[in-house]
């Protein structure tokens, strides 16, 4: 028994030391720094506590972060979900071109989310398409531009994300869809259930397990943007989101990794209870799973 | 055969004393530019010709990372012996002791270099100054001539830059005065900061070293670029205004040498000028305007080992023939050396001539540890003033507070 044993722990030696030496150490280490004030270049530190907490809960610019990563998170996800199952739908059904529709909606998600911010940078700016077409339905495009206005950056940035995230999330339903028997669907239609019928008692209830992986997927994802705040405002313009914060504090300028690395624990935590929070959501809709 | 085991024997040994005695220097250095790179490897090349106890290797970092990287390595103590550095981060390592002082070993150069005080910290200087940067003021002629500013029409003061401005503007749609930076971090202050200077503002007092960012004259200088932005801007980042400079929509801009960079590599055919940075008030006999400085360092380790080979290589870069070469090479406009600046090159072209003429009616930042927080501030200040119609006075005394705040820390 102890020769296979060994064997195992042999062969998947690589994998636990990388995940041992650049995962969860880097996760402890950064919990015990959260507690100190090191600063990078500074020789060095001291214990603090709960210090670079309070002074998080007080900070004017974190507190703004986080708004906008909820803005983000809460304005991203219902939309990019309702599309991403509106597309998945579509192109379930049998027409001409499906797999041209599918591979079309499919490609943003696997382009480089730097290219795409580039472009769309380039769109909302003054003058630019999305400006031409907010004209052209007698809206008033910002003075300088999309990205450059308070008011319209960051729901800027959430557009784009959605375009570019509904194709992923369109596959996935895609694989939901595939996976209900068409049984079901034949029964229903014998006993005379319209369409709509079919969809809310047969399709959105087989659905939900694929739904809140997704849910928690995505919800992941957008309380970490960062790409896209980098790369189109610099997180100016009210965009700065709480990813964006930590970058900002720990990465540059003073490098505040202890400060920083506090920012990441609340935001870690943050995480964990929305992702909760849905599960426990899902769970009482549906029993057990 | 015993012999010729003898004869190996002693070549290895030989050749294994020789090379435990070859200093390898370590370089980091940002000039990774095609029209550069080139140039700065045949200098190192020339350098171990000359130097052939010492190799070096040379490393290229990124603007986008640079910092970062070079502050992981140095609190990893792996950081190189010689290391680049902007002038705004010199004060950052060299208060925490990551930097060797060269004072003595300078002492004789200092004539020959413009840019000490930006390396200077604790009177102790921390790097020899290299390239440096500055800001100079272009037109476009063709939009001045439309705008019937003929005559030899220079703006010289922010009163001809105000009204040039406007009637360039009033030139008709998608026509603008005046290129007006976005809240850019690391960019926006330093458009603000030649009026804030020109205006005769300062950081900190002279003595006692308190913050005076919400002076009278601050404020001032915060109101009239608001109204050159309000009324005259074409906002945009830094490469959005010199494309809009260039296909001929905006008649002023501020910007630097790699504007004049460009134009030359991308063959444009702009009819525009370069001029000082305007004064608060007319002067037609005295240079009332101040632009931003900065540069670039090349500084030691204090951590390095090889600190004799490391000034031998930094006062090879930065010498007057080959600071000339890089200029030449990446058209820059502002060599340290002012040999160097006295050259032809720079004094038979108008627009470098401007550049040369500017360093001497500079401004830098203070050389300050903190700096990076206070820039913040700044900016913050600006862009609530130009973005979200803060008053001037209001967003500086916040700024202010702030900075004091910190420096009581």
């Amino acid at each position: 028994m102890s020769q296979p044993r060994s064997t195992g722990f042999l062969l998947t030696s690589p994998w636990i030391l990388t995940f041992l030496l650049f995962w969860a150490f880097p996760v402890v280490y950064s919990l015990y720094m959260g507690f100190t004030d090191y600063r990078l270049l500074v020789e060095g530190y001291r214990w603090v506590g709960w210090e670079n907490y309070r002074q998080l809960l007080s900070d004017p610019d974190f507190i703004s972060s986080l708004k906008n990563t909820f803005i983000f998170v809460l304005g991203t996800i219902p939309v990019t979900t309702v599309i991403a199952l509106a597309l998945a739908l579509l192109v379930n059904r049998q027409f001409k071109g499906r797999s041209l529709f599918r591979s079309a909606f499919f490609l943003p998600s696997i382009t480089s989310m730097v290219v795409i911010a580039l472009i769309f940078t380039s769109l909302y700016q003054r003058g630019g398409y999305v400006a031409l077409l907010a004209e052209m339905v007698g809206q008033d495009p910002p003075v300088h531009g999309f990205l450059y206005d308070s008011g319209t950056a960051l729901y800027s940035i959430m557009a784009m994300d959605v375009w570019m995230a509904v194709g992923y999330y369109m596959l996935i339903f895609l694989a939901g869809l595939k996976a209900i028997p068409d049984e079901l669907y034949e029964a229903a239609e014998i006993s005379g259930a319209s369409s709509t019928r079919q969809f809310f008692s047969i399709t959105l209830p087989l659905l939900r397990p694929v739904a809140l992986f997704i849910l928690v997927i995505n919800c992941i994802k957008s309380f970490q943007v960062f790409v896209e705040v980098f790369v189109m405002t610099g997180g100016t313009f009210d965009t700065s989101t709480a990813v964006f914060f930590i970058f900002q504090e720990g990465l540059t300028g003073a490098f505040q990794i202890g400060y920083a690395s506090a920012a990441a624990y609340v935001l870690f935590v943050l995480i964990a209870a929305f992702s909760a929070l849905q599960f426990v959501l899902m769970r009482r809709r549906t029993g057990a799973w | 055969m015993r012999i010729a085991t003898t004869v190996l024997f002693f070549a290895v040994l030989v050749l294994a004393q020789s090379a435990a005695s070859e200093t390898t220097l370590t370089w980091w250095q940002f000039w990774t530019d095609p029209t550069i790179r080139p140039v700065i490897a045949s200098m190192v090349e020339e350098f171990e010709q000359a130097n052939p106890d010492i190799k070096v290797e040379l490393t290229d970092l990124t603007w986008s990372n640079g910092h970062e990287k070079i502050a992981i390595a140095f609190a990893s103590g792996s950081g190189p012996d010689i290391v680049e550095l902007g002038s705004d981060w010199i004060a950052q390592f060299a208060a925490n002791n990551r930097l060797a002082d060269i004072s003595p070993d300078v002492a004789e150069e200092l004539k020959e270099y413009d840019g000490w005080s930006m390396a200077t910290y604790d009177d102790k200087i921390y790097g020899q100054p290299w390239i440096l940067g500055t800001r100079v003021l272009f037109w476009n002629q063709d939009l001045l001539d439309r705008a019937d500013l003929r005559d030899g029409f220079l703006p010289i003061s922010w009163a001809h830059l105000d009204t040039a401005s406007h009637r360039i503007t009033d030139l008709g749609r998608d026509i603008y005065g005046w290129g007006s930076n976005t809240a850019e971090k690391h960019r926006l202050y330093k458009k603000f900061m030649p009026f804030f200077w020109s205006a005769g503002a300062r950081v900190y007092t002279d003595s006692g070293g308190f913050c005076i960012v919400s002076s009278e004259p601050a404020v001032r200088a915060l109101r009239f670029y608001k109204r050159l932005h309000d009324d005259c801007g074409y906002v945009a980042n830094q490469r959005g205004i010199e494309d809009a400079f260039l296909d001929g929509k905006i008649g002023f801009i501020i910007s630097g040498d790699w504007l004049l960079k460009r134009i030359e590599q991308e063959g444009h055919s702009l009819n525009f000028r370069t001029i000082l940075i305007p004064g608060e008030t007319q002067t037609e006999f005295k240079i009332g305007g101040r632009s931003f400085m900065g540069g670039e360092f090349l500084t030691i380790n204090a951590a390095s080992e090889n600190k004799e080979a490391a000034l031998k290589f930094v006062k090879f870069i930065t010498s007057p023939e080959n600071q000339l070469r890089f200029c030449k090479a990446n058209k820059s406009a502002n060599p340290s050396s002012k040999t160097a600046q006295s050259n032809d090159y720079f004094q038979n072209d108008p627009n470098l001539k401007t550049f040369i003429a500017q360093l001497n009616h500079a401004v830098h930042p203070p050389v300050d540890p903190d700096w990076v927080f206070i820039e913040s501030e700044l900016e913050k200040a600006v862009e609530s003033v130009l973005f979200e119609n803060a008053g001037p006075g209001a967003a500086l005394l916040d700024a202010r507070i702030n900075i004091a705040k910190l420096k009581e820390k």
